[in-house]
């Protein structure tokens, strides 16, 4: 496990963030917030909606905090346990465009597109819960989340996390997730089926809509991720160590708000900060930076009790190309070594950071994450492992291709101990050549389509699909008709 | 005498001195340069470098604002003599920027802002989260030569044509260029909703300006 910061460096990060969170504040936009804030102890202006949160309402609310929750899946085989020690793998969220597949043009996002994703996403392995990882062009927004919800529910047995962007829009989404769920006891008995996740706006500040539907969460005590977005030298301190301070005072004020309204609600706490490039102006998610923040915030995440949710494999290059994949690695690699208990954006199927989602690097990050999870699983070290029997019997002469019990030793242990790539050429040159000398994002594509064509998972129930799709035909009347 | 002080201002404005700016403004009037002249040969010459020196990426944003506020420390100093004098201000040209209501995504406009001042232009930042009706307002208000829209989420890029549809309806159309810009948008989408323009980053926001206010 890499670990950036010492002991003396974890506690003076999390003596200033203290004193950030009393001295300086979080603006807070939202009154009933900042009443139930105040009445537990906190310092609210009514005027400028800055709330200074005192460093033991935090730990009152950590205490609160679970330091692991489940998140329930369709298919039972798919739920996972987050903070359970291992790291978790989310594809990526929210491409306004989509690179075809066909015709290879950059071309609005479509809710194919979503079901496509979301479908592939299913399939992929490293895959360990599933985010909207297209926000769709093609159908209106007034019932935008529920039909993202809806194609999304269609399309996967695995966990889904899904989009909240407007009160309105998340209740209904809410709504639909009871029905998924099998009825509203069942729901409020297993809230975990469902979960999302949400910024602030640094620097220091919560609008009224995410703290609406933040307050929603904690009422069904249903999971959700809260990450800064600062942009190192732009809305937060250009020093890495003030970016942590900065990000963990912002996350820290949901997590007291949260544990005032719902006691237990699962947080994963996280960053998908970042530094703006100060040549280009843009932010620059593929840089070094962004990985030490994540080794970081992971780091003082798990000082205090949370597990870490980090935004760590997003790239900035426009295309799938040789820089899309180094980024990849490099992120997703140092978050998972850090010991994030979720990476974020880790199986990468958008190119130009979140903008335009590419069929090919969704392949092709599957491989890469894959390659990061076997690196994640390490070395297995017992009596049998150290194959001293296997060793002696093979001697000097013959070798592990050519003696019994070496290869009976080799099948036995193979699939633990050598990952298999989906996508990435290992063949021979002349065999390369054989098969046409395809590059890593001709296979990609050609593998893709396959698996469109052959993943088939369990339909969503019919009388399920007929409520949301009656629930999502109600909205969009009440919306006329307003 | 007079063409080193518009280097020692230019020199100011480029190490984003805003002490020396004042100080060096100062000395040009007390020198009897006129105060336009302080401005152009001068200040606004020196921004104009690392503005260029900024598309070019030889130098940093911090760089860029910290001449943009060496300048307008400068001016601080010439313009109540200016307004005194009664001479007549060239100003570039008045853009007002702003991101449209329900998207509070700040930097990119705030760095278009930035580049444009920059380049001679007078910038009025109005913030995010603004209204339709609040851009009416302003308009109406400061008279703008261009109006900047900035849009980063899919869900509010139809403010950006509300905001165009409601100049239209209160006959402000006529008055002021309209250009859109943010991560999502694109030309075609500017071409939909009857703006002006479009531009992709900050640099090329700049000579849309220009080529709107010349044309
Ligand atoms: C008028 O003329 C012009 C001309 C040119 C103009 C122009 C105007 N405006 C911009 N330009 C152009 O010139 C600028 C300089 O070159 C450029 O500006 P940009 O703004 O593009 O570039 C900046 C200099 C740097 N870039 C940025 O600042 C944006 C970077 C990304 C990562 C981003 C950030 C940082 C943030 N975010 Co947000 N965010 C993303 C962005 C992903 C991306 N790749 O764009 C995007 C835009 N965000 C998104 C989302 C979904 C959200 N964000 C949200 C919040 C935030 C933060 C607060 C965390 C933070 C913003 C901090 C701030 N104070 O601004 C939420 C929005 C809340 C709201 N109501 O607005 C939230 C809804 C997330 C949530 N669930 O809470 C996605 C939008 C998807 C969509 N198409 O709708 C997104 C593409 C990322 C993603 N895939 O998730 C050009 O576009």
């Amino acid at each position: 496990m890499y670990r950036l910061l010492g002991r003396g460096e974890i506690s003076a990060v999390h003596t200033a963030a203290m004193e950030v969170l009393e001295r300086i504040g979080v603006v807070i936009q939202h009154d009933a917030a900042l009443k139930k804030l105040a009445d537990a102890g906190a310092t609210v202006d009514d005027k400028t909606k800055v709330v200074k949160i005192p460093e033991y309402m935090v730990h009152d609310a950590l205490q609160k905090s679970p330091r692991r929750h489940k998140l329930i899946a369709r298919n039972p085989k798919y739920n996972i346990v987050i903070g359970d020690g291992d790291s978790y793998f989310t594809n990526a969220f929210g491409a306004h465009y989509t690179i075809d597949l066909e015709t290879g043009e950059r071309r609005l996002s479509t809710i194919k597109d979503l079901e496509e994703f979301t479908l592939l996403a299913d399939y992929f392995q490293t895959v360990d819960y599933i985010k909207p990882n297209i926000l769709p062009q093609d159908v209106p927004k007034s019932v935008w989340e529920q039909e993202m919800a809806l194609a999304m529910f269609k399309s996967a047995e695995k966990h889904l996390s899904l989009v909240a962007l407007t009160p309105e829009g998340w209740r209904d989404v809410i709504e639909m997730a009871k029905i998924y769920a099998g009825g509203e006891d069942e729901f409020i008995k297993n809230p975990s089926i469902i979960d999302t996740g949400f910024n602030n706006v640094p620097p220091l500040k919560y609008t009224r809509e995410i703290i609406d539907m933040v307050l929603e969460c904690a009422k069904y005590r249903i999971p959700f991720d809260i990450s800064t977005g600062l942009l190192s030298s732009a809305s937060g301190p250009v020093t890495l160590a003030g970016t942590i301070v900065q990000g963990i005072a912002e996350n820290h004020a949901i997590v007291v708000l949260a544990q005032l309204i719902g006691p237990g609600t699962p947080i994963m706490w996280g960053s998908c900060a970042t530094i703006l490039d100060q040549r280009y102006g843009t932010a620059a998610y593929g840089s070094p930076e962004n990985g030490l923040i994540h080794a970081a915030f992971c780091q003082m995440a798990h000082y205090y009790g949370l597990p870490y949710y980090g935004a760590a494999g997003v790239i900035d290059s426009k295309v799938p190309d040789q820089q899309a994949a180094y980024e990849n690695t490099m992120n997703v690699l140092l978050a998972t070594v850090s010991g994030a208990d979720v990476v974020h954006d880790a199986v990468y199927g958008i190119v130009e950071a979140g903008v335009t989602a590419s069929y090919e690097m969704f392949a092709i990050s599957n491989d890469i994450c894959g390659a990061i999870k076997r690196i994640s699983k390490g070395i297995q070290v017992t009596p049998e492992t150290l194959a001293v029997d296997i060793i002696e019997t093979v001697g000097h002469e013959k070798n592990h291709l050519n003696t019994p019990e070496a290869l009976k030793f080799t099948k036995k242990h193979l699939l633990e101990e050598q990952w298999q790539p989906l996508i990435s050429n290992r063949t021979s040159r002349p065999e390369w050549e054989k098969r046409g000398s395809k590059t890593i994002e001709d296979v990609a594509r050609e593998k893709v389509k396959e698996i469109l064509l052959t993943h088939k998972i369990e339909p969503l129930d019919k009388k399920m699909e007929s409520a949301m799709r009656k629930l999502i035909e109600d909205r969009t009347k009440k919306t006329k008709s307003n | 005498m007079e063409s080193m002080i518009f280097e020692e201002l230019q020199n100011a404005v480029i190490e984003g001195d805003s002490e020396k700016s004042v100080s060096l403004a100062k000395n040009a009037l007390e020198a009897g340069i006129p105060p336009l002249d302080v401005i152009t040969n001068g200040l606004a010459k020196g921004v104009k470098t690392v503005g260029d020196l900024f598309s070019e990426g030889q130098v940093f944003l911090v760089e860029l604002i910290l001449a943009g506020d060496a300048m307008k420390a400068g001016m601080s100093v010439l313009l109540p003599v200016i307004k005194e004098s009664k001479a007549e201000m060239i100003s570039a040209g008045k853009v007002m920027i702003g991101t449209v209501q329900g998207d509070i995504h700040s930097i990119g406009k705030d760095i278009v802002g930035t580049l444009l001042e920059a380049d001679g232009f007078e910038v009025l930042n109005v913030g995010e989260d603004v209204q339709s009706e609040t851009f009416m307002e302003k308009v109406k208000e400061h008279k703008p030569d261009v109006l900047g829209l900035s849009s980063l989420l899919t869900v509010t890029m139809p403010a950006q044509k509300d905001v165009i549809e409601k100049l239209k309806a209160s006959g402000l159309r006529g008055d002021v260029k309209v250009i859109v810009g943010g991560a999502p948008t694109t030309q075609e989408w500017a071409d939909e909703i009857g703006a002006d323009g479009w531009a992709g980053d900050a640099v090329s926001a700049v000579s849309l300006v220009k080529q709107l206010i010349k044309g």
